[in-house]
């Protein structure tokens, strides 16, 4: 191995970071340079110099306070994460409410022509519409009191134009 | 570093809703993490908030975690991720700060401003010469200590790109050490 060649290597067998082949070829050569092995003691001291400057340096402490603090975020994290366990139920759970959205919307499409009617218990006030047909020149709307039984009738025209009324 | 079996209880436990299990858990990591954290933004109360930030990812993402690999190593790979997102959020600030107020090139390091604290103890001068790769590298491999693999993991990189950087950031420390900071090299 030539000393250029071991110059760039030292840097990582310094630190043991090398390759057991290449740390085997770098040691012989060092062991026979002593430029080489000046450069890796260097290299050493450096490394070492700068761990101890990183100890003597400590770092930030978290305070009680900041850490209990840090701690009770999570609390509500756990509560927002909460709704993804829906995604585990049962498959049963979920076809049923599929089954039930179904049914819903059938019942829906049976009942929409006419039936039910409006019912006059079941509001404050029930309103009946007679329908015009294309011919009809006359429209009569009927509205029903539940409470007092009270039958209020308006008439109009086909343009919607006010006839009269009866009680 | 594997996990050991108090640490696959706890993480049962939360997964399991018992958030309060959280908190034994990632305890023995309260110094470490704000500790990588320190080091590789250089500012107090980043590295507080990066450190706040990693554990309430690591909350969040439990669930993800692959219970063969080090608990602790997962804990500094978000770290990281976090601490360099950070990183390069206040360079570009800084950057359209400049920009906009036309404040002239920006200063020799572009991450933090010159009066702090911090950057006048050694090894943050000393890390002040790296580049943020290498910086990361070089804290997770000789003042974490991980080993070249572990160092790997938690970068998402390959082993010879993190040699390639570790490489680099010595030969850096070591003339800095030579120029800059001769009390070190002389042992004070």
């Amino acid at each position: 191995m030539t000393c250029r060649r071991a110059k760039k290597l030292i840097p990582l067998f310094a630190g043991d970071d090398l390759r057991p082949r290449l740390t085997a070829a770098v040691r012989e050569h060092i062991d026979s340079c002593p430029s080489c092995w000046r450069e890796l003691r260097e290299y050493r001291l450096a490394l070492a110099r700068a761990k101890a400057a990183a100890k003597e340096e400590g770092v930030p402490e978290w305070s009680d306070g900041e850490w209990r603090a840090l701690m009770a975020r999570v609390r509500p994290a756990a509560r927002e994460t909460k709704p993804a366990v829906v995604f585990t139920r049962p498959r049963w759970a979920a076809a049923s409410v599929l089954g039930a959205v179904i049914g819903l919307a059938v019942l829906s499409v049976l009942f929409r022509d006419g039936r039910p009617g409006p019912r006059p218990d079941s509001g404050a006030a029930a309103m009946a519409t007679a329908e015009a047909d294309r011919g009809q020149d006359v429209i009569s709307v009927t509205m029903v009191s539940p409470e007092s039984g009270l039958q209020v009738v308006w008439f109009l025209d086909k343009n919607f134009d006010w006839k009269g009324d009866k009680e | 570093m594997r996990m050991n079996e108090t640490e696959q209880e706890l993480i049962a436990m939360v997964l399991s809703g018992r958030a309060e299990a959280f908190e034994p858990l990632v305890t023995p990591y309260r110094g470490p993490l704000i500790g990588l954290a320190y080091r590789l933004t250089r500012n107090r109360e980043e590295a507080l908030e990066v450190a706040q930030e990693a554990f309430l990812r690591a909350f969040r993402s439990l669930g993800r975690f692959d219970v063969s690999r080090s608990f602790r190593n997962w804990l500094f790979q978000i770290a990281a991720n976090e601490a360099r997102d950070r990183l390069r959020k206040r360079a570009r600030e800084r950057a359209a700060f400049e920009a906009a107020v036309e404040y002239g090139p920006a200063t020799e390091d572009p991450e933090a401003g010159p009066d702090r604290q911090e950057l006048r103890s050694d090894i943050m001068r000393l890390l002040g010469v790296l580049s943020p790769r290498e910086r990361e590298v070089f804290v997770l491999r000789d003042l974490e200590e991980l080993d070249i693999r572990e160092t790997a993991g938690v970068l998402g990189c390959s082993s010879i790109s993190v040699r390639v950087n570790l490489s680099a950031a010595r030969r850096k420390i070591r003339q800095a050490v030579r120029e800059n900071l001769p009390h070190l090299e002389e042992g004070r």
